[in-house]
């Protein structure tokens, strides 16, 4: 032993000679290396960075609707006296609602209402959804049949798109949706105060609907919802019971590699794909009803197995085995071992795994085209069984409409379901880091 | 004068015969097909500690964890021959390996506590065993339990603390004390201080002197002080192959075998 390392000493005080390996060279392709993963990074950032600005910058206004404060007056003659209201309703129902409004505003605006063209000019400011606005207060309460009130009225999709200067005012006034009277009224009401800009909640809970001002993703979000559940309480429990018996249980043998790589495949599977299987299965074998958010989550369970089933794995990997021969050293049965360490220490990567198999699944939007979710709906689904749309899929709908009003809505609704997306990834880090284990 | 006196004892308890605990006959282990383990026969007695030394690789490690069908949870591996323990075939698909596990019980070359309560590790193994009817008992049994393994003193106070937060000589005197509150009769240790600081180790070795008293001990160690400080029965693993076993003072003074003589004097190892 000893001779070795005295002849070891020898030969390194002898300093042998180095030929030139290039040391210079070496430090340039360092540097270089460096400057390609800061480049590479920066060209990332710079296209994130390009997404979101061009999405805010549209979609802020989103948020932002324009109402006027309309005097409306509820005449008996209109809507009858509230006794014929509580005998029948048909007379409430039916009403021009649209015609009180339109002439509350000619008041307003000091309007004749027999001037036919102005007074088109002026229902052309104020929503269609008036109707079901105004409606809703009657009903709600028949006292104030008789009555005049000032009512904030949603402002129609054109007039709000021209105070968003979403409008080019320099063409033509034939050529754009708004004429000057119109804007010339617009002023009047600013003078007055009677139009003001106001969160829009509407744009949360209004379903689909033609007109701009009244649609929403109220109907999305819960038929999103829907899915999401559904695809929580099937591919959690069936993916981590497939991921335990996989990892801990079955024998490593030639067939459970062909289970292993056909789900490694399975998660590669183009997403349409699973659309055409789930209208194929669900809709036409099994008879479910077409754009139901059932069929949607079980069509999103079947492309979320894989990820969730992938992400188990890992972390049932992660787990040192000192833990289970602990386990199994102290007489503890296979499942024991699984059940009451293996399981409670994967946990934190189990339910990342799940969330982002979650958050892939709210961005879906190709199979849920296939099973009939791109649906206009306009009702909130009571059950899952109801037609219903999704998020991204409203997303999809909206950005085919050619108006202004739909095009800032399209961006507002990326907004939504990216905020969605953000919420779910932060819980994922924030249970990743709070339950994390060290060894 | 406590040397003297242990010294003492344990010469005595070598002469003094004890009874057989484990039985091996012609024992093999293949991993595929790759033999670890050529026909071991070696007895393990009673209330003694065993030492299984010899070269990394010479298939000690493999023979121990035959003894509580550790093995059984590495696919590749293969047992072949006859194993008992207190004259039951311990391979016989009649036992439960469960069973087995809680009358042969285990301690690693790494500590490795359960990431729980300095409590709840060594109430585990109670706890799904059913030794215990209610919570007094259940403590009684973690406290003597810790008491035995010499622990009890420094952590008496922080019980809920987790066990992964000790030292690792403490963090080992815990894996023992989790073995022996499930009270096994064979206790087997896979190189219990490769990990651990002197100071503990000796310890650790103070400690397994004491268990002697209740348990039999079988231990796989690298160091030939630890076979000489701790063993009253050496063996002698080369290759796969059971090169020499004898009492400890014999093996480390004056042994048969060649290949052990070299191995204790350091020429390979």
């Amino acid at each position: 032993m000893s001779d070795t390392t005295a002849n070891g000493l020898a030969e390194t005080s002898a300093r042998p000679e180095r030929r030139d390996i290039g040391i210079k060279k070496r430090y340039a392709a360092e540097r270089r290396f460096k400057a390609y993963g800061i480049i590479a990074i920066a060209i990332g950032l710079a296209f994130l960075v390009a997404l979101l600005w061009s999405v805010f910058s549209k979609g802020y206004t989103a948020f932002w609707q324009t109402e006027i404060q309309v005097p409306i007056t509820f005449s008996e003659e209109v809507l009858g006296t509230p006794e014929q209201a509580n005998q029948s309703q048909t007379k409430l129902m039916m009403a021009n609602y649209p015609q009180i409004a339109r002439e509350g505003l000619a008041q307003l605006l000091d309007v004749d209402t027999s001037d036919r063209d102005a007074m088109r000019a002026v229902g052309a400011l104020i929503s269609d959804g008036v109707r079901i606005e105004l409606r809703d207060m009657v009903l709600n309460d028949l006292s104030i049949i008789g009555t005049t009130q000032d009512v904030w009225l949603y402002a129609s999709s054109e007039l709000d798109s021209a105070l968003k200067g979403q409008y080019d005012l320099a063409v033509p006034e034939n050529r754009r949706p708004i004429s000057d009277l119109q804007l010339q009224y617009i002023e009047t009401l600013q003078e007055q105060g009677a139009i003001e800009q106001r969160f829009n909640t509407g744009l949360f809970t209004f379903g689909a609907s033609s007109r701009a001002e009244t649609a929403g993703v109220g109907v999305a979000i819960i038929g999103s919802l829907y899915m999401m559940l559904i695809v929580l309480a099937l591919a959690l429990p069936i993916g981590v019971a497939a991921s335990i018996y996989l990892e801990e249980f079955a024998p490593k043998n030639k067939f459970t590699d062909l289970i292993e790589v056909n789900i490694n495949n399975l998660a590669a599977v183009p997403s349409i794909v699973f659309g055409l299987l789930g209208l194929a299965v669900f809709i036409n074998w099994f008879g479910l009803p077409r754009s139901a958010a059932l069929v949607g989550g079980l069509v999103l369970t079947l492309m979320t197995l894989p990820t969730i089933i992938i992400a188990t794995r890992a972390a049932l990997r992660a787990v040192p085995p000192s833990i289970r021969w602990a386990a199994l050293g102290v007489g503890a049965s296979k499942t024991q071992t699984v059940f009451h360490h293996v399981l409670p220490l994967a946990a934190p990567g189990i339910l990342t795994g799940t969330i982002i198999g979650l958050a892939q699944a709210l961005g879906e939007t190709a199979p849920l085209l296939l099973i009939g979710m791109v649906a206009f709906v306009a009702d909130y689904p009571s059950t899952p069984m109801d037609p219903a749309t999704a998020l991204p899929v409203q997303i999809y709908m909206w950005a085919n409409e050619a108006e202004r009003a739909f095009v800032e809505r399209t961006s507002g609704a990326i907004i939504i379901l990216l905020a969605f997306l953000a919420i779910m990834n932060l819980t994922a880090i924030f249970l990743r880091r709070r339950f994390e284990r060290r060894w | 004068m406590e040397n003297i006196q242990a010294t003492l004892n344990r010469g005595q308890a070598v002469q003094s015969a004890k009874p057989i605990k484990m039985k091996s006959q012609d024992v093999t282990v293949h991993y595929g097909s790759k033999q670890a383990l050529n026909g071991i026969t070696l007895d393990i007695p009673e209330r003694q500690v065993t030492a299984l030394i010899g070269p990394s690789g010479c298939g000690k490690s493999t023979y121990l964890r035959c003894l509580n069908r550790m093995n059984d949870t590495i696919d590749s591996a293969s047992v072949g021959g006859k194993i008992t323990l207190d004259g039951e075939d311990i391979y016989d698909p009649a036992i439960d390996v469960v069973e087995l596990r809680a009358r042969v019980g285990m301690v690693f070359q790494k500590p490795n506590p359960f990431p729980k309560s300095i409590y709840e590790n060594v109430a585990y193994g109670p706890k799904i065993h059913g030794l215990s009817r209610n919570k007094q008992e259940l403590d009684e049994i973690v406290h003597t339990s810790l008491k035995k393994a010499g622990l009890y003193n420094e952590v008496k106070d922080r019980l809920d603390e987790p066990g992964t937060g000790l030292s690792g000589g403490q963090q080992q005197r815990l894996c023992i004390a989790r073995a022996i509150a499930v009270s096994p009769e064979v206790i087997l240790m896979d190189e219990p201080c490769s990990a651990l600081d002197p100071i503990a180790t000796a310890t650790v070795e103070e400690l397994i002197d004491e268990l002697r008293e209740n348990f039999t001990i079988v231990i796989v160690t690298h160091s030939m002080q630890q076979a000489a400080r701790v063993s009253q029965i050496t063996a002698m693993f080369h290759l796969g192959d059971l090169a020499e076993v004898g009492p400890t003072e014999k093996m480390f003074s004056n042994p048969d075998d060649k290949r052990t003589q070299d191995y204790i004097t350091g020429r390979f190892g």
